[in-house]
């Protein structure tokens, strides 16, 4: 007997080897029982191995992602930045271009509001707004496009001024913050008459002629009257501002702030011809008549 | 002493296992590198340590996967007569031939881990064959990964090893 077990061991061995975990299986399979003390004891001892490749791969890939998966970072960062540098400044362009496009849309609207008049769109070439002299601006169109001195020229939001000097290829604007422009207006709520006279910087005009009995307040809005001959009625000239009512003399006394911030423009549109009640065009402010 | 040393190999091939699928996939993907070593023990140990090897092996396995007691132990020392059985018709020495055994050896745990689960567990929560891709690649991994079991089972049985005075090499 114990010969055959000796001569059969390895085969006995692997059978009980192979049949004692199926037998185990099969015992435990429908109803998990806790792990024995010998489980307890190997995971125990595997926990701390675990933790311990865990912290090894933890570190490793840190210094992997921190350090050597960084190489060429610099210049990527550098190639980025330049990128970066490249698409802000098509962005620039991009707004500066939906800006232009958005101011001459609301020129383009302003010219369709009255077609009765004929208008001439010319870029700011030029400006000279300084203490001394003239503050005129400078655009690129002249005799040659038809423009003539004492048009008026205006962009959506009101009155820029009157052309004053015209060469073949530009002209001079005389904005009405001019201390020699003077822009016959009236007050649009209550139609009362006055001159706006500029001050001869760029942010001021002031209102003269504005007889005291006269209904005014400030935030008025002033429009052009159509009187003076140069600009036609109702374009927006400004607002009233510092209105003051002294004790004694005719008139009344305020600061006007402009409608179009004139240090601002950059395209304008200039009134060759327009309808008006009964009047023609001064033969002197006809295309070509002046030069 | 040589079965001991396997096991706690596999031991800690499973640790290393089970915290590098942490890292690499976070688990869309499993590896039973266990099923190398007992390839290998297949392949290079004898029928006795061998198959205590395989036991112990199949042992770990069943620790650490949680699968119901003893069926990993089954199957390893049910993988282990296979791949003796295979290397009686065919000698595998090299290591991509080692690789195609390990794989096949991973398949065979899994899928024999599948049939042995659907016959024992309920009818609504038994494995079903939706498994059977994510086994493949399991198997695939395992193989890819096996020669560098390989690599450390040579050296742990190298431990073992000693050489005879006056032998000529």
């Amino acid at each position: 007997m114990f010969a055959l077990l000796k001569r059969y061991r390895e085969l006995i061995l692997v059978a009980v080897l192979l049949l004692v975990p199926l037998g185990v299986f099969f015992a435990h399979a429908k109803a998990p029982t806790e792990r024995s003390r010998l489980d307890r004891a190997v995971v125990w001892l595997a926990t701390p191995v675990e933790k311990a490749i865990g912290w090894a791969l933890t570190g490793v890939m840190n210094t992997w992602s921190g350090y050597v998966a960084l190489r060429g970072a610099h210049d990527r960062a550098a190639r980025l930045a330049s990128e970066v540098r490249t698409l802000q400044l098509e962005r620039q362009q991009l707004l500066a271009g939906r800006a232009e496009v958005e101011r001459l849309r609301r020129l383009l609207a302003l010219a369709e509001e009255s077609p009765e008049r004929r208008y001439l769109g010319a870029r700011v070439i030029g400006v000279r707004l300084g203490t001394v002299g003239l503050q005129v601006l400078t655009v690129d169109r002249g005799s040659a496009d038809g423009i003539a001195r004492m048009m008026p020229v205006v962009v959506a939001e009101g009155v820029v001024g009157r052309v004053n000097a015209v060469s073949s290829s530009s002209a001079d604007v005389l904005v009405l913050t001019d201390r020699n422009s003077s822009i016959a207006v009236r007050v649009d709520r209550t139609r009362a008459r006055a001159n706006v006279r500029g001050l001869g910087r760029p942010d001021g005009a002031k209102l003269d002629y504005a007889l005291r009995a006269e209904d005014m307040i400030e935030g008025d809005l002033l429009v052009t009257s159509g009187t003076d001959g140069v600009f036609p009625r109702g374009l927006p000239v400004g607002k009233v501002t510092q209105l003051e009512r002294t004790g004694h003399g005719l008139f009344q006394e305020a600061r006007v702030v402009p409608a179009v911030d004139v240090t601002r423009l950059e395209e304008v549109l200039v009134i060759t011809s327009w309808e008006r009640s009964g009047d023609v065009m001064p033969a002197a402010m006809a295309p070509g008549s002046l030069k | 002493m040589k079965p001991l040393a396997h096991v706690i190999f596999a031991l800690a091939l499973a640790s290393f296992q089970a915290a590098l699928l942490r890292w690499v996939g976070g688990g869309a993907f499993s590896l039973a590198l266990p099923a190398a070593c007992v390839v290998y023990v297949a392949l290079h140990g004898g029928n006795v340590d061998g198959s205590i090897s395989a036991a112990g092996v199949g042992y770990v396995m069943d620790l650490m996967t949680g699968s119901p007691k003893g069926l990993m132990t089954f199957l390893a020392v049910a993988l282990f007569l296979g791949v003796r059985g295979t290397s009686a018709a065919v000698d595998v020495r090299s290591r991509s031939g080692f690789a195609v055994l390990s794989g096949f050896g991973a398949l065979f745990l899994s899928v024999g881990a599948l049939l042995l689960g659907r016959y024992t567990a309920a009818p609504g929560s038994a494995p079903g064959a939706t498994l059977i891709p994510r086994m493949l690649v399991e198997a695939v991994l395992t193989g890819a990964l096996s020669p560098l079991v390989l690599a450390g089972l040579r050296r742990v049985d190298g431990l073992f090893h000693r050489e005879e005075p006056g032998l000529l090499r």
